[in-house]
């Protein structure tokens, strides 16, 4: 494995009880690029991400991460390693404060002044975050949680960032505005994986990308190539 | 005595006994905010908190150490080693009882609980010494104040001074723990999983960990009580869990299953309601139950997500 690749899976398959969803599923993410899944509702997007933060069993394949072996690491570890994720969903903690979201974000980090710089970090992506500090998430707007789902991804300075359908739900304005968030956390050094439903708009921000088809990788390769390929240009764009 | 005398006698009572039942009503409620589950099993907990207890001061009163210099040593080695004892147990009943049935529906970890409870009462009957029988606690803060009265006075109402430790330190001990869930990292992460287990597992909670010191601290706390109970009835018996498991349990829906507040209010309410129709109701002190659980039934019927709750109606 060469060493630009911080993400690999190989032939990896997952089983929910007895019914297996990915299958021999192969596929890398390189070091400090973009990365997208793609994939129609129930293809296992969601389910190839649990298997990342080890969250769902792992029959065969391994995944390995900076070159360590995680395969169903507990999933702490994974954290620990440096892998975030801003779930699909948002999921953010409802009762607690804006605050103590993020400080759920970096909750690995035990040095405070770190987590003070984080705090500011994150609220010069999202200035709105810092007004509403002491608010209780769970009243937060739409717009503004996912805003704090995405800066809580951010408070443990992780080497790669999982966003799982991060437009879901949110008017078209506010897409193309988390894109661009997505970019520039991107371009600031972190490398992104991310998983969605536009490929349209996710193609225009990542290196490489695939597609997943009930729980099999049936293409991937760099944007050009697969903007050039008459399948997917059949399948997705036409 | 006066009417100032009775009221103040009932709310003595009252708060005496809802600290009581707080500190019970927050083990049910931590358990199932963060395993979504009823740990039937944490009545019996408390009941052999009491018996531990005992065991320590007799162990204790052996060694000599009931008195002397020594003594205020003694007395809080009797409540840290009860707490400690109680806690380990907890999170051991956890792995045995609970964690083997996670995956199967929730009626299995019911029944497993219901299982242990009844287990741990047969095993404290049969294995403690004269286990069928009451045993007489004895009261603790007697020695410090020997020579003079076992009593004292509040306008016109006799106090025993053992009502002082358990007031003082079920108090105290009720605003450490929401210190400690509101203020810590860990606090932190036992709110995280609580609201959503596997949110907080990718935000790097370690959620065993989690669940072993929610075990801790709510069997602790019941095993605390224990002690508590024994001082204030001055008798203690291997079945007295059953009803302190129903009570607590009560108290924790009363103020809302789920918030740590809420039990802690519950209790109060319960045990209120108790001592005010034990006194105003004919014949109120065999009512008294009867009362409380009414209450519990209104609650029941008109506000199911209790005073503080909201997930009960996130459920429905
Ligand atoms: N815990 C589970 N137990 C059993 N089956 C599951 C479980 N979670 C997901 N599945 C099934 O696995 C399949 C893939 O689900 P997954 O969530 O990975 O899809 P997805 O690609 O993320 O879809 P979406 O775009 O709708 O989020 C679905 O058919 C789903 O019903
Ligand atoms: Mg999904």
């Amino acid at each position: 494995m060469s060493e630009d690749i911080l993400l690999e899976l190989s032939n990896v398959t997952t089983v929910y009880g007895r019914n297996k969803m990915l299958l021999d599923v192969s596929l890398q993410v390189p070091n400090g690029k973009c990365a997208c899944l793609l994939g129609s509702n129930g293809s296992g997007k969601s389910t190839l991400i649990k298997a990342v933060m080890g969250l769902v069993k792992i029959v065969e394949g391994t995944i390995r991460f900076d070159g360590k072996d995680i395969t169903g690491q507990r999933t702490y570890r994974a954290v620990r390693k440096g892998i975030s994720i801003v779930p699909e969903g948002k999921r953010i903690f409802p009762k607690m404060t804006v605050l103590e979201n993020l400080r759920m974000g970096a909750f690995t980090e035990k040095k405070q002044n770190e987590i003070q710089n984080r705090f500011e970090q994150v609220f010069e992506h999202f200035p709105r975050l810092k007004d509403r500090s002491h608010q209780i998430a769970g009243t937060l707007s739409g717009g503004e949680q996912s805003m704090l789902a995405i800066g809580r991804g951010l408070m443990s300075d992780p080497k790669m960032i999982i966003f799982d359908e991060p437009s879901l739900g949110l008017a078209p304005v506010l897409v193309q505005q988390t894109f661009e968030i997505i970019h520039r956390i991107n371009e600031s050094g972190v490398t992104i994986f991310l998983v969605e439903q536009n490929a349209h708009l996710s193609l225009s921000i990542s290196d490489v990308g695939y597609f997943l088809q009930k729980g099999k990788i049936i293409a991937g390769g760099t944007t050009e190539e697969l903007k050039a390929s008459d399948f997917i240009q059949a399948a997705y764009f036409g | 005595m006066g009417t100032e005398a009775v009221i103040i006698q009932i709310l003595l009572n009252g708060f005496m006994l809802g600290v009581q039942y707080a500190l019970i009503a927050v083990g049910f409620t931590l358990f199932f905010g963060v395993l979504d589950i009823i740990n039937f099993s944490h009545g019996d907990v408390f009941m052999l908190g009491a018996f531990v207890g005992l065991t320590l001061i007799n162990l204790f009163t052996k060694l000599g150490w009931m008195g002397g210099g020594i003594y205020p040593l003694t007395l809080f080695m009797i409540f840290f080693f009860c707490m400690l004892i109680t806690g380990f147990l907890g999170i051991l009943f956890e792995r045995f009882a609970v964690k083997p049935v996670s995956e199967s529906p929730p009626l299995m970890s019911l029944l497993a609980t219901l299982g242990l409870a009844i287990a741990i009462r047969e095993a404290v009957r049969l294995f403690y010494p004269m286990g069928s029988e009451s045993k007489r606690f004895p009261e603790l803060l007697a020695p410090i104040f020997a020579g003079t009265s076992k009593a004292f006075e509040i306008k016109g109402v006799l106090l025993r001074y053992d009502t002082l430790l358990i007031f003082g330190i079920g108090v105290a001990v009720i605003i450490v723990v929401s210190l400690y869930i509101n203020k810590t990292m860990i606090g932190l992460g036992i709110r995280a999983v609580a609201q959503d287990s596997e949110a907080a597992m990718m935000m790097g909670v370690n959620r065993d960990m989690v669940v072993d010191v929610t075990f801790f601290i709510g069997s602790a706390l019941a095993g605390l009580t224990g002690i508590l109970n024994g001082l204030f009835y001055n008798t203690v018996i291997f079945d007295m869990g059953a009803m302190a498991a129903v009570i607590g349990f009560s108290a924790a829906v009363i103020g809302g299953l789920g918030n740590i507040y809420g039990a802690i209010i519950g209790g109060f309410v319960f045990a209120l309601t108790q001592a005010f129709s034990a006194a105003f109701i004919p014949r109120g002190s065999e009512y008294m139950d009867v009362v409380a659980f009414g209450v519990l039934i209104i609650f029941l019927v008109f506000k199911p997500s209790g005073i503080l709750g909201e997930k009960m109606h996130e459920r429905v």
